[in-house]
């Protein structure tokens, strides 16, 4: 066995450098491991325990400095690394990343053909791309199976590889055969430190540095000119949250005070600027062309779990319907839907906004699988040509979509929070691009927006979920329904779900309430009683107020899936939401964002949720909870009527 | 598997300080002349050399020509020659006399101002060039004891363990480095020095070791608000005249400014808190005005052992030597140890350096360490101001009376040997102590503007400091129990006013009892609450290597 381990060298997160104050950056030259790869070098190492005898390889791409980070992982138990470095690369996109790693392995000879197994393991995404594509684009451009958001991996029988895969309300276990790709979430098990020995052997190790030329690569499809998507902008996102107000005093009582004192000063709400701020640019006198030959129409994915059209796929139509009218022409959205039965689902499609859905009954494909998905996905583009193909950022719909960029050859755009047809002008050649689809989306622990143009057909972007409203249902409305017989062969189906767990989806009651007290992993210690108790005093003072939490505490069992908050959760819109013990990762803090108001409470003064909060009280959960319900039973706390 | 957890080394040297690493440079050098070769392996638990280095720092150069006589004394990076060199008497709240005397024992004349952290850095580069291996980021819990009792060496900390000391799945044992000789350099209060000086009774017959905590911050100010060069100490203000220490500013080059307070943990008062004292001393208008409208970029505390040569443990025992600050070696009139530092890390080469030529690493052999020792600078400055610092544990007015008579009697004063109490013991309990409390003094002066002063957690922000979330909390009360009836209620708790970052915190519960909470997360490394808490004590263990401060040229 061999266990490779792609990782990637990032400059320390935002949320994890400013100070107190906001000002200072004292480790502005600081660089790390990025956290989601050092938990796939964990995974690795994990693995090895079934495998004591397994060769230990580590492959990085990126500037000669990268070699620190490879060293350290040496120092933690992995044997050999390898980084493909080269001024050529500059510039690459996600698409040129993956063909360059994969690449890289290819030259190493691992191939879907090599004898001896062999997994590689990846990050899910990174600190500063937050795409989680590359690893997606690798396993397609070695024709492997893959899986990703994967938590914890084990070995299976037959010398497969069992994964535990995260998935929206639950999780899957996968048995996928070798060689694979596996992509790991930072909910799994945390990187070991280095051990003395590691460090000893790091000390004698070298890195072996290579360039594209070394293994064979071309220039044509990577670097900034062989990329096939560009980063034309890229704003500054400025938070339509004020600074947040800290409760000051010594006593809890004193600190809750503080709080309802501040809740009733008068706060300026500043104006989210990015999305609109556009700068007039010279006006050029270029020939205008249209690229996109014969393709045409906008194609969705509507994705079904437990017989249902998931939300987010619905949500998809708003921003499909808008660039359909933007483009003119009769452009239509048309939607695929496949699974086991679901023809009759595509009525609903219709009520929401389908001009035409392409059904693909197969009783083998009643759960979603990436393999024969992309497959499918792959055939109807090239069937139907679109212009655009847009995702729901879901766990599923990140990583087909990335695979079907592949084998299209198009790249992508993911986890957009806004789809814009405009235009792009090329100096360089000296013409105007125009219609062309602007994806953009938030980056950088979601501080920047960076807005994204694809020159290739179809133009591929993931919609995270959340962002766009449902549009209304037109009861009654019609249109084109048809089947497609796509070619699978046995090998789609090389990667089996052993189980599906999923929660129910249920509790609406989180989508309207006013109030939402979620806990965290802090408050686990007991079992979320006092969360539950605040929301219960909440309710019996007459406000509609529910309980929720994080995905921690649904890992551990103590709350049902239904009740998780954030990107596997749910996203959340109340007047208050109130954070008690969650330490504000952004993948909670994407599904809170769109809250009125929102009141952190933590020990750890810098936990990342303050600097995403309205009000903040730094102390013990414990302590200042009992005295919030206090507040709410004599009826001190109380919400501001708007 | 457990096979491959063991290195061997001729020489382990823990701590990448002064001491540790001009042992390993001095013995790399004359293990070269003699055309032998030996691993010698340094161990450091800071993320990097220099991360949990913080001195001053006024350093005397010639020890760097004595342990470097290769180096271009140019290439050493000193901030800058020590061009002024004054005393201020801080008078009560505003008034301050420049003294027309200068103390000679605190004469800073050949002197330079440096960062320590920066030194050590270079030290370390030139350590790595004559072969010395140096490891930071790992820390050693553990010393290893042969079935006689010997020590043979020291283990890492075992990591992949939760706060209940439970294993997780990425538990890794720690590495079990055995070396014919250990060095131990871990500077003050050493965790696994203390635990063999008190396994092998070494302070057997010595006054106990006497501490002193400093408080220091970096700041960028405006151009010409001090001259880089200029170096002040100041006496007094916000200090009595029971209370022994004093600030210091030293003018940095690119407009930086070193600032200051160092306080002996004698204090009485249960409530003193240096810290705090520190940012009342910024306040004083002489120290305020070189500061305003700057910018505080860094900040850090550690003890400084300052008994002087009654004090000093024993240096050796079988298989190991003691250097630098753990050994005690920090001269107090002038307020100096890095050259001794140095100093004891070249002797205890050469004393290595024999044992290696005899193969024979016994007490017999290593005792030649001791009388090295008696021989050299080290008991040349310490002798003659043996009882200085005893003297000042009686206040400055009665210290000053026995500082003067050591001068004329040659050290002894009066009394030949002044005894001295541990730092804890010197602490009064509430009901005893009679003197206004440190609240009580400073209460117009402890809300901090967050300009010119700043709350402990602000501070420990700017230190760096970080810890792994999943570790057993090294800082171990060592007797619940006696913790609560004697620290808590009959000292009202010392620790959670002593420490600098905000480590302790008394919490009154809702039934109106005191319990204590312990941040280990803010814990900056300065080890006061193992040398300050009273009754049964506080333990501090080493946590997780690269855990603490993340100094930068402190």
């Amino acid at each position: 066995m061999t266990i490779i381990s792609l990782i990637k060298q990032v400059p320390l997160p935002n949320e994890m450098r400013m100070g107190e104050d906001g000002l200072m950056d004292r480790t502005k030259a600081k660089s790390i491991i990025n956290v989601d790869c050092q938990y796939g070098l964990e995974a690795g190492l994990q693995l090895r325990k079934h495998y004591p005898e397994a060769r230990m390889i580590v492959c990085s791409m990126g500037p000669p400095s990268f070699q620190a980070s490879l060293k350290k992982a040496i120092s933690m138990g992995y044997d050999e690394a390898y980084l493909l470095s080269d001024k050529k690369l500059g510039g690459s996109d996600t698409f040129a990343t993956g063909l360059a790693l994969a690449t890289l392995l290819k030259h190493l000879e691992f191939t879907k053909e090599a004898k001896a197994p062999f997994v590689i393991f990846s990050g899910r995404q990174t600190s500063d791309g937050d795409t989680a594509h590359v690893p997606s684009q690798v396993a397609e451009n070695l024709d492997v199976p893959q899986a990703t958001f994967v938590e914890k991996v084990t070995s299976g029988e037959h010398g497969n590889i069992i994964a535990k895969r995260i998935i929206e309300g639950g999780f899957q276990m996968l048995e996928l055969p070798t060689p694979c790709v596996v992509s790991c979430t930072p909910t799994g098990i945390a990187l070991r430190k280095p051990s003395l020995v590691g460090a000893i052997k790091a000390r004698n190790a070298t890195v072996t540095v290579l360039g594209i030329d070394d293994i064979g690569l071309g220039t044509e499809k990577i670097g900034l000119n062989g990329s096939p998507t560009i980063v034309s902008n890229v704003v500054d996102i400025v938070s339509e949250r004020p600074p947040v107000l800290m409760s000051e005093g010594t006593s809890e009582k004193e600190k809750v005070n503080s709080l309802i004192q501040n809740m009733k000063k008068e706060r300026t709400v500043l104006n989210k600027q990015a999305a609109k701020e556009k700068i007039k640019t010279d006006t050029f006198d270029f020939q205008v062309v249209d690229t996109r030959g014969d393709n045409k129409h906008i194609l969705t994915w509507a994705e079904v779990v437990n017989g249902k059209i998931i939300r987010p796929s619905l949500e998809l139509f708003t921003p499909a319907r808008h660039l359909a009218n933007q483009l003119g022409n009769d452009t239509k959205v048309k939607t695929v839907l496949i699974g086991k039965e679901i023809t009759a689902l595509s009525d609903t499609l219709f009520e929401y906004g389908a001009d035409e859905v392409i059904c693909v009954e197969d009783e083998r494909l009643e759960e979603y699988l990436v393999l024969p998905f992309a497959q499918i996905f792959a055939q109807i583009v090239k069937k139907e040509k679109p212009e655009i193909a847009l995702f729901a950022a879901t766990t599923a719909g990140r990583e087909l979509a990335p695979r079907l960029a592949v084998k299209t050859g198009s790249g992508i755009t993911a986890d957009c929070t806004g789809l814009e047809i405009d235009e792009y002008v090329d100096k360089k050649n000296k013409q105007i691009i125009r219609p062309i689809l602007q994806s953009l989306r938030p980056t950088y622990g979601e501080s920047k927006l960076a807005t994204i143009l694809g020159f290739e057909y179809p133009q591929i972007s993931t919609a995270r979920a959340g962002t766009f409203e449902i549009p209304a249902r037109m009861e009654d409305k019609k249109g084109v329904l048809s089947t497609f017989e796509p070619q699978l062969d046995a090998s789609a189906f090389r990667a089996k779900i052993l189980q599906t767990l999923r929660g129910e989806g249920g509790l609406q009651n989180l989508f309207d309430a006013e109030v939402i007290v979620a806990g965290g992993r802090g408050t686990v210690t007991d079992q979320l009683g006092l969360v539950k108790e605040l929301a219960k005093a909440l309710s019996s003072s007459g406000i509609n107020a529910e309980w929720a939490c994080s995905r921690a505490v649904v890992d551990e069992g103590i709350a049902e899936y239904a009740r998780q908050i954030g990107q596997t959760g749910k996203t959340v819109r109340p007047k208050i939401y109130i954070a008690i013990g969650i330490s504000g990762a952004i993948q909670h803090l994407v599904g809170i964002k769109e809250s009125d108001t929102i009141i952190a409470i933590n020990h750890n003064s810098k936990a990342p949720i303050f600097k995403n909060a309205d009000f903040g009280i730094v102390g013990e959960y414990q302590d200042i909870v009992p005295e919030l319900i206090e507040q709410v039973k004599n009826g001190t706390f109380q919400i501001a009527k708007k | 598997m457990i096979d491959e957890n063991i290195v061997y080394t001729d020489v382990l040297i823990i701590g990448a300080g002064p001491a540790g690493l001009s042992t390993a440079i001095h013995l790399a050098d004359l293990l070269k002349k003699k055309g032998e070769r030996q691993r010698i392996l340094v161990i450091e638990k800071g993320s990097a050399v220099g991360a949990h280095i913080l001195s001053g720092a006024v350093v005397r150069s010639g020890i760097f020509k004595e342990l470097l006589p290769e180096v271009n004394f140019e290439d050493i990076p000193f901030d800058s020659p020590v061009k002024k060199d004054g005393l201020l008497f801080l008078l009560g709240k505003s008034m301050a006399i420049k003294s027309p005397l200068h103390p000679p024992y605190m004469s800073n004349k050949r002197a330079y101002i440096a960062s320590l952290g920066l030194l050590c850095q270079f030290l370390a580069s030139i350590a790595e060039e004559k072969g010395v291996e140096i490891y930071p980021g790992f820390a050693v819990n553990e010393v290893l004891y042969n079935s006689e009792g010997k020590i043979y060496g020291a283990k890492t900390i075992d990591t992949g363990i939760n706060h209940h000391g439970e294993k997780m799945e990425n538990f890794q044992v720690g590495t079990r480095i055995e070396a014919k000789l250990t060095i131990f350099a871990e500077g003050v209060k050493g965790s696994l020095t203390q635990t063999v000086i008190d396994k092998f009774d070494l302070q057997k017959g010595k006054n106990p070791q006497i501490y002193s905590l400093g408080c220091k911050e970096v700041w960028e100010i405006p151009s010409s608000r001090i001259k880089q060069g200029e170096v002040y100490h100041t006496m007094g203000y916000p200090l009595n005249f029971r209370e022994f220490g004093g600030g210091f500013i030293y003018g940095l080059k690119n407009n930086r400014v070193a600032v200051g307070l160092v306080v002996g943990l004698d204090t009485a008062d249960p409530t003193f808190d240096v810290y705090s004292a520190f940012q009342v001393w910024k306040t004083h208008p002489a120290i305020a005005k070189i500061l305003k409208g700057g910018k505080m970029i860094a900040f850090g505390a550690k003890t400084l052992p300052e008994g002087g040569y009654y004090s000093f443990p024993k240096p050796f025992v079988d298989n190991a030597l003691i250097v630098g600050d753990g050994a005690g070696f920090v001269a107090m009139p002038a307020l100096k140890g890095i050259h001794h530092a140095i100093k004891s890390g070249m002797l205890a080469a050469e004393t290595a350096l024999v044992a290696f030529s005899k193969n024979d690493f016994s007490e017999q052999t290593l005792q030649i360490y001791q009388e090295k020792i008696d021989a050299s600078s080290i008991y040349k400055e310490f002798y003659p101001v043996r009882n200085f610092r005893q003297a000042f544990a009686k206040g400055l007015i009665k210290g000053a009376f026995h500082f003067g008579t050591q001068l004329i009697t040659g050290g002894a004063g009066f009394a030949g040997k002044l005894k001295v109490h541990s730092d804890a013991e010197a602490t009064k309990k509430m009901k005893d102590f009679k003197g206004k409390r440190f609240k009580e003094r400073f209460k117009n002066k402890l809300e901090f503007d967050k300009e010119l002063t700043f709350d402990k957690m602000t501070a420990v922000f700017y230190s760096g400091t970080h810890h792994d979330e999943n570790q057993v909390c090294h800082l171990k009360v060592n007797n619940l129990n006696t913790f609560q009836s004697i620290n808590i209620e009959q000292y009202d708790a010392p620790c959670q006013y002593f420490c600098p970052a905000d480590v302790y915190e008394i919490h009154t519960e809702h039934d109106g009892t005191k319990k204590l909470r312990i941040h280990f997360e803010n814990c900056v490394h300065c080890k006061t609450c193992s040398i300050k808490a009273v009754g049964d004590g506080i333990t501090w263990n080493v946590p997780n290597g690269d855990n603490g401060p993340e100094y930068e040229n402190m």
